[in-house]
């Protein structure tokens, strides 16, 4: 397990230091000046030069991606160009409203997806099943910001049951939930299908496996040998795609926070792209990679532990 | 700014929600400002720089003014005209002196005392000071300096004749004043934690990304602010607070162009839906240095080739009025006409005059649905006189630096579809087309001696009727370069509950101090 372990770490480096190397190139691609665009028209060209030099735009590329990258190893992400404050304080501020968003759309996700899934296969070839199947691809068809909006437009604007903007009163937890439901279902979904159709195909295989069949022919309870026995391996497979799925929502994010005016990294990111604020955008996208390593490392790391033959691999 | 989520039992949590999901659905959401303590309007951007000198945004010199006391303010309402706020009284004593004596109660927070008229010296001449590298010295221009007669009182000294001080400069974030011992400690420029404020309101609370919340100043002895709090909501995007407004989220809002006819035809329960004049411009720009429009009758060909009225349909829902210059209605300068009318003949006549017949060009816009629209009409009358055009869509990030010198792609520039916003002087619609600005904010790269010096004599002129003359003769001189097609001054559209009498200025911006309960 330590030499498992030890190996998806160095892989994770490995991914944030490329993926630093390849952010810090692609804002370099955009055009536009982003001295020009941060301050905006009144600015003379004097002004302009000094707000480059203080991006360190003057220095060659090499030398400003080196400094970026030994300086984000260190936890020092600059400061935000305009307002002077840590890039690291702004993004860490927005974060937490972007993991609620994320975690909330995984909780719908995992709370439906997983039981439809299961009953799917139990009811195999059932006409439950087959509802199952055509809502699972209706919901993964339809985009999140669709979702965004219809929930909008019907919940909050026209029944006017849950609110339509902002995240909720920061010190008021009820308040943060109530803001947090319609977004998390525009998140979350889709998910919902993924789930259902993986937990489905997982459970077939592993119904039909020998021990499942040892413990009917014990005369174990259905419920016993499905949720027990049964979706205890079949879950695996679900982990790894939750990994992955965490990494997709936190791209939908960016819609709901956008739709319900939330704060939140991804609307951060976006806006920080629009006013060409280098430092923000930087810091952002690192932190949500970082973040994005991090979760599918952790579900490398549980699935390792559940099943011997994974460790076995390295 | 945390979300707290612990210290909550699972039994607990789970009452929370229920109890609040219950509530939401048995109870439909009510308007905010109902009591008359909180008002809750959108702002389009967030809060960065609260430093009069250098502000980034209307909202943000809106905030400002609200907390930072401005010797003057526009009057809301339908006509440009000002107020005092800190100044008891303020007067034009000739052409290059302005007397002012401060009201004398007024004070700053966290200590710093009595406002006075060392404080309105040091506040204006820190805007003009080159050192301070103000984007805003310009307001100040004109400045000689501020004498200080006695404590409440003094002189503005101006090196010239400046007309648009009484416009654009003293009702503006440009005349509030800061406390001089304040700023000397900070040393720096105020961002989002102000010191020493002295407005009608007091900065409480900014969340960033989610709110700014104002407080009325238990301080103030003069007119008091409209409400208890006004919560500030950063929204960019005009349709989501549409929304907002429509869900009972906001008190006021602005709304986009193209959602007028349908909120004025269909507006929500207890709401007033306003559409204001607005002071901004929009065109069609042609650069004269690109190879392919040198030729000034083919810019000719493309005034007459672009049906301006179609255009502007198409682009706001017949919301907008087809726009005849740089000058907005009811302000010196503006015009009832242009002098190119639309005809497809002329323009293929010219066309071919100058050898110019299946000509290709681009068109670059800004990725708006407002500016899309208009773009693909403009590209279907193009297309009538045989002329190919294809519509390059930026964002503004991009958009913003496309003609700028500094850039790589300013002479390959061809046509550009732009939108600038102005105060009520039309010096500030001038003054971005003057050859100075040529690769700056001029990306027509129109160069007219002629036209600069009548922006100078406008400066100086204030007989509102050479002034009329002069910016009209001006406008003229853009028509004859072929570089501009005007298509309108757009229209400012907002919402607000029938509860609340906001406070604007005539083009529709908002006065958050002007702000009432109906």
């Amino acid at each position: 397990m330590l030499h498992y372990t030890l190996s998806r770490l160095g892989l994770a480096v490995l991914i944030v230091s490329v993926a630093m190397l390849i952010l810090f190139s692609m804002i370099y691609l955009i055009p536009g000046d982003p001295a020009a665009v941060a301050l905006g028209p009144r600015a003379t060209a004097a002004m302009r030069e000094a707000l480059r030099i203080k991006m360190g735009l003057d220095q060659p590329v090499w030398v400003q991606f080196w400094n970026f990258f030994i300086n984000a190893w260190q936890g020092d992400l600059g400061n935000e160009v305009l307002s002077d404050r840590p890039v690291s304080r702004v993004v860490l501020e927005q974060l937490p409203y972007t993991l609620a968003l994320i975690a909330g759309g995984m909780v719908w996700s995992v709370a439906l997806g997983i039981p439809l899934g299961c009953w799917a296969a139990v009811k195999r070839g059932s006409l439950a099943d087959r509802l199952v199947g055509v809502l699972s691809v209706a919901v993964i068809a339809v985009p999140s910001f669709v979702v965004a909006i219809y929930a909008l437009l019907i919940f909050a604007v026209s029944l006017r049951w849950l609110p339509a903007i902002g995240a909720g009163e920061p010190d008021d937890l009820g308040d943060q939930l109530v803001h947090l439901i319609l977004p998390s279902i525009a998140v979350g979904l889709g998910w919902v299908g993924y789930i259902a159709r993986m937990v489905r195909a997982s459970m077939l295989e592993v119904l039909e496996a020998q021990h499942i069949r040892t413990a009917r022919a014990f005369g174990l309870p259905d419920n016993q040998i499905t949720y027990q026995y049964a979706l205890t391996i079949a879950i695996l497979p679900t982990i790894t795609l939750l990994g992955v799925g965490i990494g997709q929502m936190l791209s939908s994010a960016v819609f709901a926070e956008i739709v319900f005016a939330r704060p939140g990294v991804g609307k951060l990111v976006y806006d920080a792209i629009l006013t060409r604020n280098y430092p923000l955008v930087t810091g952002a996208v690192l932190v949500t990679t970082v973040l994005f390593v991090l979760i599918n490392l952790v579900a490398d790391l549980i699935v390792g532990a559940l099943d011997p033959r994974v460790r076995s691999s390295f | 700014m945390t979300m707290n989520l612990s210290g909550v039992s699972r039994r607990s949590f789970l009452a929370a929600a229920g109890a609040f999901g219950a509530a939401t659905v048995a109870v439909p959401r009510m308007a905010l400002s109902q009591d008359g303590k909180v008002l809750t309007l959108r702002s389009y951007s967030d809060i960065q720089v609260l430093d009069p000198a250098f502000r980034l945004s209307l909202p943000e010199g809106d905030i400002i003014t609200a907390i930072f006391a401005p010797m003057v303010t526009p009057q809301p309402g339908d006509t440009w005209d000002w107020k005092a706020v800190a100044v008891d009284s303020i007067e034009q004593l000739d052409d290059v002196t302005v007397a002012f004596t401060l009201k004398d109660n007024i004070g700053f927070t966290d200590g710093y005392g009595q406002m006075t008229a060392e404080d309105v010296k040091f506040s204006i001449e820190r805007f003009a000071d080159p050192a301070m590298e103000s984007p805003y010295a310009g307001d100040w221009s004109a400045l000689k300096e501020v004498e200080v007669k006695d404590k409440l009182s003094g002189l503005i000294h101006l090196k010239n004749k400046f007309v648009p001080l009484w416009t654009t400069t003293l009702p503006t974030a440009a005349s509030c004043i800061l406390s001089k011992r304040a700023m000397e400690e900070l040393g720096d420029k105020i961002t989002t934690k102000p010191v020493a404020q002295s407005g009608q309101y007091l900065l409480a609370e900014w969340v960033p990304k989610q709110k700014t919340i104002l407080r009325r100043n238990p301080d103030w002895q003069h007119e008091p602010g409209g409400f208890d709090e006004i919560h500030i909501i950063p929204i960019e995007d005009p349709a989501t607070a549409e929304r907002g407004f429509e869900a009972g989220d906001l008190d006021y809002t602005w709304t986009s162009v193209s959602s007028i006819p349908r909120l004025k035809e269909n507006p929500p329960a207890g709401s007033v839906v306003l559409e204001k004049p607005s002071l901004a411009y929009v065109w069609l720009g042609m650069n004269q240095d690109n190879e392919a429009l040198k030729d000034v009758r083919i810019r000719r060909a493309i005034q007459h080739a672009i049906d301006r009225t179609s255009v502007v349909d198409a682009a706001y829902f017949g919301a907008a009025a087809v726009g005849n210059g740089i000058i907005a209605p009811g302000l010196p300068g503006s015009r009832d006409s242009v002098t190119y009318d639309y005809d497809p003949d002329k323009a293929r006549a010219l066309l071919a005059e100058a050898g110019a017949e299946g000509l290709t060009v681009t068109l670059d816009i800004l990725n708006q649905s407002e500016r899309l629209s208009a773009a693909q009409v403009i590209q279907a009358n193009l297309a009538d006189v045989g002329v190919t055009c294809e519509i390059k869509q930026n964002d503004s990030g991009t958009f913003w630096t496309l003609g700028a010198k500094e850039g790589d792609y300013f002479m390959n520039l061809q046509l550009i579809l732009s939108r600038f916003s102005m105060q009520p002087d039309p010096s500030w619609a001038t003054v971005w087309f003057t050859p100075e600005q040529v690769g700056v904010w001029n990306w027509e790269r129109f160069n007219n001696a002629e036209y600069k010096d009548l922006h100078e004599q406008g400066l100086v002129e204030s007989d509102n009727a050479k002034r009329d003359e002069i910016y009209k003769k001006m406008q003229g001189l853009m028509d004859e370069s072929g570089c501009y097609v005007f298509l309108t001054h757009e229209v400012v559209g907002a919402i607000h509950r029938d509860t609340i009498q906001p406070g604007l200025k005539p083009n529709g911006e908002s006065l958050l101090a002007e702000f009432k309960s109906a």
